[in-house]
């Protein structure tokens, strides 16, 4: 039996659920750059949560993305629903503070409360607590191809019974320095808009949703130009009748460019902004929308990783 | 687990560096001992916190790479290779170059703190303004550079995986390589952990209060916090038709794994153990194996006041003295945070070999609800089955139970 995505979640700086997700959005900026406003409603319907209200920024929008999804699924027992989260960064921003705190104002200064927030499995904490999930939970790391881990995680789970459903979201928190990270490591190009926020999608065995038939299970690249070849030929014999979604925004352009070649890769003018793992669960939702709206069999969704590791999903009707 | 035989997970090669050892014979033989590392830190300046010692490791030399190319490094990844290389080498992996034999091969690995002094540095140079060096800082901060410098070192590529569900992530990615040969998913992981002591981290422990100011005494009436240290663990895990075929040297089994979440609160257990012994059944279910089958329990055992009363009281529940011994070895090795479930899992396979437990060490006045079960100096065992435990913040908590057939 195939896994399938049941339900979707999404938060980012044009709003709240997918209409507003894939809505473009830009800033004239030299790094564009569009980040989630404090007046926006997710601020003010978690921030009542005891859990939440003292959380970053990154734990306010994995909590709204995964409410969404959740509550898209009447009945579900929580109580038996994983939930896997894949982060590129993680708690940046209570890691930046709480470290400033220590070098600045003296090393027995750092903040007691923040310190465990800065944690890279805090926020899936949060998010379990908060929505009452009872299955099992992993915080996975590393470049933007963390993502495909992260659904086979849960097509593990599914398959030996550890859950009934599983939550698999991506989620990213910006501020200054990360910005000045993104510049120092050249991991975008300057015309880039760069955005924040969270996407969440609900797989299970049974139901209605489109099917994930394949996650390939990742090629590691050891530079620029070896990541060209190596998504060529992890790409070349997988579901080679169906197209490609364009998901590269950055210097993955060119590998997507190589990679791609003989197929029929789809674009759309949504989602133009890299916001990394939260990029890759929005791409997820944008590739079922095109599923409906281009009527296709099935569509590749190819997560170029960024520094470390290309892989790629199936998605069929 | 409860797989067809062909799926059975076996460890066909480990390897560690930790405080008290730059490989595991050297590890072992301090612990059995009875020696702790504690010492004062010099990695990073600690003027300013409560606590100025921890479990420093000495950092072993890396022969196949220049000195340019080690002080490029991170320290984390500076304990990760040595470990790897002396696991993949058990395991019959490595060529005469110290190569992987393997062309492909899939990484399930853990860490907390990534190669955390490259993003403290990165973050100063942006404070003063000085933005040399910026990329090269970032470039091995993030957990997947020290994967890749893994693949690049040993010649190997794969898709590979990382957790970070904090200080249980080490047994959680034992259990997750284990979850995946066992139903198929893949047939031989490079599983493991590493995390390296940094300013950022020491002086997270140092604000919440539990850095111990003294020795570190798990289970013991004066516990009074957690010593923390550094290290890395590898583990070579395969479906047991793999290694057979190949005509792999099997040092143990895993047989079960159970993991919960513990939600009630982001940094204390709960205090009934309710949660541990959840994970504990959990596992031990899944090796259809009754808790009195166990004969070596590595428990986490930071020596907080909270965690191990949690502890206690779930093992007081689950195993009696006449057949479960238990010792916590941070006392002697430190917490190395997502480390510490594969350098412990390490540890129980050597005990299940030997026969010889981990003592525990620094015990004054040892809690009488737990004392009858502590490891003695000296005490072997013939023993057929262990299991190693580790809790983290977000309430990870993980069991992993290891079998001698």
């Amino acid at each position: 039996m195939k896994t399938r995505i049941l339900s979707h979640g999404s938060v980012s700086p044009a709003g709240i659920g997918l209409t507003d997700c894939t809505t473009p959005w830009s800033e004239s900026r030299s790094q564009p750059v569009s980040l989630i406003g404090k007046d926006s409603p997710v601020f003010s319907r978690w921030g009542k949560e005891p859990r939440i209200r003292r959380a970053s920024p990154l734990s306010y929008y994995l909590m709204e993305a995964a409410e969404q999804a959740l509550a898209a699924i009447p009945n579900l027992d929580r109580k038996r629903v994983g939930l896997v989260t894949a982060f590129f960064l993680g708690n940046m921003v209570y890691t930046v503070k709480f470290y400033r705190q220590i070098t600045e104002e003296g090393r027995r200064f750092g903040s007691p409360i923040l310190f465990p927030e800065t944690v890279f499995n805090s926020p899936a904490s949060h998010v379990a607590a908060t929505l009452g999930l009872g299955g099992p939970i992993y915080s996975q790391i590393g470049d933007k191809s963390c993502w495909v881990n992260a659904l086979r995680t849960a097509e593990c789970w599914l398959k030996i019974g550890s859950a009934d459903h599983v939550l698999v979201m991506g989620a990213e928190e910006f501020d200054s320095h990360v910005i000045d990270a993104l510049r120092a490591s050249r991991l975008l190009t300057k015309n880039i808009p760069i955005s924040e926020g969270a996407g969440a999608i609900l797989l299970g065995k049974t139901g209605d949703g489109p099917a994930i038939s394949a996650i390939s299970d990742g090629q590691s690249f050891t530079s620029r130009k070896n990541a060209r070849s190596v998504a060529r030929e992890g790409l070349v014999d997988f579901y080679s009748d169906y197209p490609l979604l364009s998901t590269a925004r950055g210097w993955d352009r060119s590998v997507q460019e190589f990679a791609a070649t003989g197929r029929e890769v789809l674009s759309d003018d949504s989602m133009p902004c890299e916001a990394f793992t939260a990029s890759t669960a929005w791409d997820t939702i944008r590739a079922m929308g095109m599923l409906q709206t281009h009527e296709l069999k099935g569509i590749v969704i190819p997560h170029w990783g960024l520094t470390q590791q290309t892989g790629f999903v199936c998605l069929e009707k | 687990m409860k797989t067809s035989d062909s799926h059975r997970v076996v460890v066909t090669g480990f390897g560690g560096v930790t405080a008290l050892g730059i490989d595991i014979p050297s590890t072992w033989e301090s612990l059995m001992a009875g020696r702790t590392a504690r010492g004062p830190i010099t990695a990073f300046p600690t003027e300013g916190c409560r606590v100025a010692e921890g479990a420093q490791a000495q950092l072993p030399e890396i022969p196949a790479c220049s000195p340019k190319q080690v002080a490029r490094m991170s320290r984390a990844a500076r304990l990760a290779i040595p470990a790897c290389h002396e696991a993949l080498l058990g395991a019959g992996l490595l060529d005469a170059n110290g190569a992987s034999r393997l062309p492909r091969l899939e990484c399930v690995l853990s860490t907390t703190a990534c190669g955390m002094e490259m993003g403290e540095g990165f973050l100063k140079s942006v404070w003063s303004s000085s933005r040399k060096g910026q990329g090269s800082l970032l470039a091995n901060y993030q957990a997947q550079q020290q994967t890749g410098q893994l693949q690049r070192h040993f010649g190997f590529q794969g898709p590979s995986a990382i957790l970070s569900n904090a200080c249980a992530s080490g047994s959680n990615a034992i259990g997750h390589a284990a979850d995946m040969i066992g139903c198929g998913m893949a047939e031989v992981i490079l599983t493991g952990g590493y995390d390296a002591l940094c300013e950022l981290v020491f002086c997270g422990f140092d604000s919440l209060l539990t850095l111990a100011p003294e020795a570190c005494r798990p289970f013991d009436r004066n516990r009074n916090g957690l010593m923390l240290g550094e290290g890395a663990g590898f583990l070579v895990l395969e479906s047991e038709s793999h290694a057979k075929r190949r005509g792999a040297t099997i040092h143990g089994f895993i047989a079960g794994y159970g993991h919960t979440t513990d939600t009630g609160h982001l940094t204390q257990p709960n205090q009934e153990g309710v949660f541990i012994e959840s994970a504990v059944r959990q596992a031990l279910e899944k090796a259809s194996l009754d808790a009195s089958r166990i004969g070596y329990l590595n428990a986490h055992g930071t020596g907080t006041p909270f965690n191990d009363s949690a502890e206690m009281k779930a093992y007081s529940k689950l195993f009696s003295a006449h057949a479960t011994r238990i010792s916590s070895t941070k006392a002697a090795l430190g917490h190395t945070l997502g480390a510490a479930g594969s350098i412990e899992a390490i540890l129980c396979l050597m005990a299940l070999k030997t026969g010889d437990l981990p003592p525990q060490i620094n015990l004054l006045e040892p809690e009488p609800e737990i004392s009858l079960l502590l490891v003695g100096q000296g005490e072997n065992s013939k023993i057929s089955a262990a299991l190693s435990v580790n809790l983290g913040f977000g309430g990870s908590t993980a069991a992993v139970v290891f079998t001698k057939e």
